[in-house]
């Protein structure tokens, strides 16, 4: 794959910084980064240093206090730690709201919505309501929806954090085989240092207070690796090598 | 490079690794979703009608036992035949299916009236902050204030006529609906909002498709309380308000009972207010919010049965 480019960007952050009480200590401070189109990547960094907040201005929820977000494809979709279900509807109509908020014609909604649950695996279960689905499936009917939004960019915060590992595992594989089909921008936000360097192929570094990218690794694509390989073990330990590098400092 | 490239790099791999990781998930999601098994609804009925008929029995049959036992004065403690012989000739003279029609005529149309104002009240409540700060302590407070104490000025205001009555009852049901809403509303979870937004639903998609039924549980019991308050205070406006143009209703029936000295015609309508309580809300309200809150898995475990 050297033939490969840099390819188009598809988020490009330029000095952005925010801060939430005016006069109060910045929370992100002048983060500049470019996203390629088709990219995966994953940004990792300790607790409260301001992951979430970089991806809900990245995803418009927020507003930076400066700087400036260009998310090139308009809008993105967005997935979250709890699977924020409706959970009145069942897992088919919860992705067929998305598609009707998205402006797909009524007729076309069920099967599309069918079609995106068959992606996940859940085609059997799109009669059922949230409660009756595990945490897992729940995330997979969250990653139908954000499909369904039909949206070139994917923004994930910390989606899997809250399911077993061997749950996780599972879901690792099915996102990485959604990213290589549907060629997604992915910006997955973690804090877990083995799940990025599993998932990602470039993994940012943030430090905490204020958050910046500190760091940065890429990794070359060689195909679906696992989460016990030692490639993956290997880069975990450089990683965490420079996070405690980080703690280290902010305890200076 | 677009993305059909990078799926169709492997078409082979990608197809194997695809089968295997669905029947791994299949395998996970089978151990994962447990079976939810609901009894019958034969059964469950069964199990919420049997219990409290038996109490009543119970209780009637201790009743019965005391009259028959004790031998108390039959006009200060008329026995459950007693009573049952008053139902019987107050319901064949037609007093009682009269009072019982104009009463619950009444308690719906109010009930209704307020559910038609106590809405968009709700919502305007909801929605505009700085309203909801100046207006909500006062409909709180009016929650609390006993809606009989509107009867004399509202007989001052519209005299002896339905206009008073119905006063009382919105006056009574309207808060209660309003806070309803209002809490429901409050309660929607701030990630089920940021959803809807990331979704791309406008300020009006974001009301009805996601706001709105978030809210349902917390408007389903203000209409609940509502309804409560509206007979409440129905009865309350009924018994003090007798005369002019205002209709022989449950509770000018309660109090021509008492001005005759017949109790056991009292306990009569007594029971009739309590029964027709119950059954409009056993028939109208529990079924909704089963339904409501099993759909949201909020319905736990029934308290009905082991
Ligand atoms: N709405 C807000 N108002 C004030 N402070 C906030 C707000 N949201 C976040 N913060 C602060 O900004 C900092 C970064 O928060 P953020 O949620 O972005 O961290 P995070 O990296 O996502 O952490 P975690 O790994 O725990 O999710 C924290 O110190 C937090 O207290
Ligand atoms: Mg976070």
């Amino acid at each position: 794959m050297s033939t490969r480019t840099a390819p188009p960007a598809a988020i490009t952050v330029a000095g952005l910084g925010k801060r939430f009480a005016a006069g109060g200590a910045p929370v992100l401070d002048d983060v500049t980064l470019t996203i390629g189109s088709g990219e995966f990547v994953c940004l990792l960094g300790a607790s409260g240093c301001g992951k979430s907040t970089l991806l809900n201005i990245i995803a418009g929820l927020e507003r930076p206090t400066s700087g400036t977000v260009e998310v090139a494809s308009g809008n993105a979709a967005v997935m979250f730690q709890e699977s924020a279900l409706l959970p009145w509807l069942t897992a088919r109509r919860n992705v067929e709201l998305a598609l009707e908020l998205r402006g797909v014609r009524r007729d076309r909604r069920r099967n599309e919505a069918l079609a995106l649950l068959d992606v996940v695996n859940l085609a059997d279960a799109a009669e059922k309501r949230p409660h009756e689905l595990s945490g897992g499936m729940r995330q997979r009917v969250a990653l139908a929806r954000a499909l369904a939004q039909d949206r070139q960019v994917l923004l994930m915060d910390e989606p899997f954090a809250a399911l077993d590992a061997i749950t996780r595992d599972l879901l690792h594989e099915q996102l990485e085989l959604v990213w290589r089909q549907t060629g997604r921008t992915i910006v997955f936000v973690t804090h877990n240092v083995r799940e990025a360097a599993r998932l990602g192929q470039r993994v940012l570094l943030m430090s905490s207070r204020p958050g910046r990218i500190v760091n940065e690794w890429r990794i070359d694509d060689t195909g679906p690796r696992r989460i016990e390989s030692p490639e993956v073990a290997t880069l975990a330990i450089e990683i965490t090598d420079q996070l405690r590098k980080e703690l280290r400092r902010n305890a200076a | 490079m677009p993305p059909e490239v990078i799926a169709q790099r492997d078409p082979e791999l990608d197809a194997r690794g695809r089968t295997d990781l669905r029947t791994l998930e299949a395998g996970l999601d089978a151990l994962q979703t447990g079976d939810v098994s609901s009894r019958s609804g034969v059964r469950r009925i069964l199990g919420g009608v049997v219990p409290p008929v038996i109490l009543v029995i119970v209780l009637l049959l201790a009743w019965q036992l005391y009259t028959v036992v004790a031998h108390p004065r039959p006009d200060l403690a008329p026995g459950p035949l007693d009573v049952l012989g008053s139902f019987g000739s107050a319901w064949t003279s037609g007093r009682l299916p009269v009072a019982v029609l104009t009463s619950l005529q009444r308690g719906v149309l109010g009930f209704l009236i307020a559910v038609a104002i106590g809405t968009p009240l709700g919502l305007l409540l909801a929605e505009v902050r700085w309203l909801r700060r100046a207006l909500g302590p006062l409909i709180s407070g009016l929650q609390v204030l006993p809606s009989v104490a509107w009867v004399p000025a509202a007989i001052l205001w519209f005299g002896l006529t339905d206009a008073t009555v119905y006063f009382v009852v919105l006056m009574g049901a309207v808060p209660s609906i309003t806070n309803g809403l209002v809490s429901g509303v409050e309660q929607v979870p701030p990630q089920l909002r940021r959803v809807g937004t990331v979704l791309g639903a406008s300020r009006l998609q974001l009301a009805t498709r996601v706001i709105l039924p978030a809210a349902l549980p917390g408007y389903l019991a203000g209409l609940k309380q509502g309804w409560a308050f509206s007979w409440r205070s129905l009865m309350a406006a009924e018994i003090i308000t007798v005369g002019g143009t205002i209709g022989f209703g449950l509770g000018s029936m309660l109090q021509q009972s008492r001005e005759l000295a017949d109790l056991a015609a009292v306990l009569t309508t007594i029971i009739t207010i309590l029964a027709i309580g119950i059954i409009v809300e056993l028939l109208a309200f529990a079924p909704v919010e089963r339904r409501l809150l099993r759909r949201r898995g909020l319905l736990v475990a029934t308290a009905v049965g082991r």
